[in-house]
């Protein structure tokens, strides 16, 4: 009897094990067609237009087949799960690559085959976020900077003037003070209670700091009096009552009037004109008169897979996912990254979306902490903590103190 | 012939086949490869280094957050538990009660455990949010000003014992089933001879539905142990890693932080404290817990 157990167990991994051989060879088409996996984090609607666009190449390429995979918000899990599995899409969306570079094929030699023109033609900040130290890779497909929303009926109904370029964090606190009425429940300015340390930053560069030195070491930057001074300025407002810590980024305060101000990328644009919302936007205020303020940059480009089995095919679709005319094609919910493309639309001159550009101009040669260390999903916990500490109504603990403990740890 | 009798032992095992493979592929698979990762450092994306036990002499000497998130969770499962089940009691006496119209009751207090948790968290952030959630405003027109439940860190564990408590239906209809299964000849004899109803819950309802107590102790002490999808969702671990429970952090070191490692030692740990628990719950129920068969077979004696 318990030989035929064996022989049953044996029989079952036999049979498990054929199983997963079957995967292994899939990657070779008969007919010579190569097949490219493209992995997207984008939903629904965007998603629609992605298959679009994927399809239009499909046509074009006959000797190439890319299939999207619309990884949604299990992104991450699944590329993790792809690279250590060996089985990551070929082609797929990136920004955070400290995390996953080491699963990456380097661009470099790919983009020098195409020339200088080609690569001068991107904004020069922009490579500077799809890089790890002096290696590429990836190529930039978006961006947003941050900027200064304000809703302009507010604004009026409190007969202040609207924000300008010049404006320094002292005149908003200014103008906040004015704003604010508690009895239409409406504050100054408003910003998120938990910040994201990765966006963060650009408050420290503005004011002439960063959270850490060149090896991600946050000893002396993230306490520095420059530090301390940006983290007091925003908890001095809330503690006053003319700004007010939200929960999410603020955009939903913001549609519903609760709030003035506030800072935040391009993403709610499109909800921002769907509620036919009055606003404006401008540059981020200042620190110090005479040195403009800095962004941050949150980017998006396009990698390969260092795994995969058809690198020219990948490269092949990845110059056709960032050219000129794909960039057109994503205008209406993507800022253009080619320079000859925001000329040709004269993207420059619009109201709204001029000012990202000025703000990208604004913010060329800073790396943020997170390219700089090995740690920082570790560090960027023990920030907002911190961060969460000075800004949460209920504890208002003191910011030298605070920013001191986190850089100590 | 030979041959025939061999096929004609293996056919249950073929009949049992694809369980078989499921169970090794996607259950026992799985729980060894977490067990060996646990004694590796791995950050997916890289290649897996041998580690020994490392990762589980960090948790214990290196990592404050560790102990944080042990103490929160069995503080959560303290609370949790014994409310849970005084509330799912309390709910399947009411909804016994030959009373017109209970179906509907009991298909209400049913209800919220149906409901995915993304949509109890959604619901329940509402509620709570500190500013317009309706809790404060009903606190408000009997004159308490509420905290804010989610943003301050000495309220927020307690909210997320709320919005868990919700989710109660399905112990209440287990403890229901049961007390409807009690004959009625038992509470007949009882008030015949003077017993008041406190009287015959506390002598006659209890004592025959303990084993029923014990599984439900059991498996409400197992799911609070290993409660996330509430604290993920509902608070992610704030304000000020307040509720940020063991589950979140096993969770985090894997997907935030990519050490898969770490993770897997982590939830092998706690594998074991539910273990441990759980046996010391098994080993008092001999001293509460009356099952029939037992006293049948001590009257015997």
């Amino acid at each position: 009897m318990k030989k035929k157990v064996f022989v049953a167990t044996a029989l079952v991994i036999a049979m498990a094990a054929s199983l997963m051989g079957c995967k292994a060879s899939d990657k070779q088409n008969a007919d010579g067609v190569k097949s490219i996996r493209f992995a997207s984090w984008d939903n629904s609607k965007d998603l629609e237009e992605q298959q679009k666009l994927v399809d239009k190449f499909n046509e074009a390429h006959k000797d190439i087949k890319v299939t999207l995979e619309a990884y949604g918000s299990d992104f991450d899990t699944k590329i993790a799960a792809g690279m250590g599995s060996k089985d990551a899409p070929d082609v797929m969306y990136m920004w955070n690559y400290p995390a996953y570079y080491e699963g990456l094929e380097p661009l470099d030699s790919y983009i020098e085959k195409e020339g200088q023109t080609y690569k001068d033609n991107f904004y020069e900040t922009l490579w500077s976020y799809n890089k790890m130290g002096d290696t590429i890779y990836g190529i930039p497909v978006g961006f947003t900077t941050h900027v200064l929303y304000y809703n302009k009926d507010i604004f009026d109904a409190a007969g202040v003037a609207y924000p300008t370029a010049e404006w320094t964090f002292k005149e908003l606190a200014d103008a906040a003070k004015k704003l604010t009425d508690t009895s239409k429940n409406i504050t100054g300015f408003g910003f998120k209670r938990v910040p994201d340390p990765y966006d963060f930053e650009m408050y420290l560069w503005s004011n002439g700091t960063a959270l850490s030195d060149d090896k991600g070491n946050l000893k002396d930057y993230v306490n520095s009096d420059a530090s301390v001074q940006v983290l007091s300025t925003f908890q001095n407002m809330e503690k006053e009552g003319i700004a007010v810590a939200t929960d999410k980024d603020g955009t939903d305060e913001m549609l519903a009037g609760k709030i003035a101000m506030y800072i935040n990328g391009s993403w709610p644009i499109s909800s921002f004109n769907d509620a036919k919302l009055n606003y404006g936007v401008v540059q981020i205020p200042m620190f110090k008169e005479g040195s403009p303020s800095v962004s941050i940059l949150s980017s998006s480009g396009l990698a390969m897979s260092k795994d995969s089995k058809n690198k020219d095919a990948a490269w092949e679709f990845i110059k056709y996912w960032t050219s000129e005319d794909l960039n057109k094609a994503r205008i209406q919910y993507e800022l253009p990254v080619l320079k000859s493309v925001v000329q040709s639309e004269s993207i420059e001159s619009d109201a709204i979306k001029g000012v990202f550009y000025s703000m990208l101009q604004q913010s060329e040669g800073y790396t943020p902490t997170s390219f700089k260390t090995q740690e920082w999903s570790e560090i960027s916990d023990a920030l907002s903590t911190a961060f969460e500490r000075i800004f949460n109504s209920t504890v208002y603990d003191d910011p030298k103190t605070v920013l001191d403990e986190v850089a100590e740890q | 012939m030979k041959r025939k009798g061999r096929l004609r032992k293996a056919t249950p095992y073929l009949f049992i086949l694809p369980w078989i493979v499921g169970f090794l592929v996607f259950t026992l698979g799985p729980l060894l490869l977490s067990l060996v990762m646990s004694f590796f450092n791995w950050s997916i994306v890289s290649k897996p280094s041998f580690a020994g036990f490392g990762n589980y002499i960090e948790m214990f000497t290196k990592d404050p957050q560790f102990y944080k998130s042990l103490a929160i969770t069995l503080k959560f499962a303290a609370i949790f538990v014994p409310l849970n089940l005084i509330i799912a009691l309390a709910l399947a006496m009411l909804i016994t009660q030959p009373v017109k119209g209970v179906t509907v009751f009991r298909t209400i207090y049913y209800i919220p455990a149906v409901v995915s948790g993304v949509a109890i968290s959604i619901i329940w952030g509402w509620i709570l949010n500190g500013d317009y959630g309706i809790l404060n405003y009903f606190l408000s027109l009997i004159g308490i000003k509420g905290p804010k439940w989610l943003v301050d860190p000495a309220w927020a564990l307690f909210a997320i014992v709320l919005a868990s408590a919700w989710g109660v239906g399905t112990m209440m209809l287990i403890f229901y089933t049961d007390i409807k299964n009690i004959p009625i000849d038992l509470y007949e004899a009882a008030s015949l001879d003077g017993a008041s109803h406190v009287g015959q819950f506390f002598k006659i309802t209890i004592p025959i539905i303990t084993p029923t107590i014990l599984f439900n102790v059991i498996t409400s002490l197992i799911s609070a142990l290993q409660q996330l999808t509430l604290v993920l969702l509902l608070t992610g671990g704030g304000p000020l890693k307040s509720t940020y429970f063991y589950g979140m952090f096993v969770y985090n070191n894997a997907f935030k932080h990519h050490k898969l490692g770490y993770a897997s030692a982590n939830a092998w740990v706690m594998f074991i404290v539910i273990l441990i628990l759980t046996s010391i719950v098994f080993k008092s129920s001999s001293a509460w817990v009356f099952y029939e068969t037992e006293v049948k077979e001590g009257k015997k004696k």
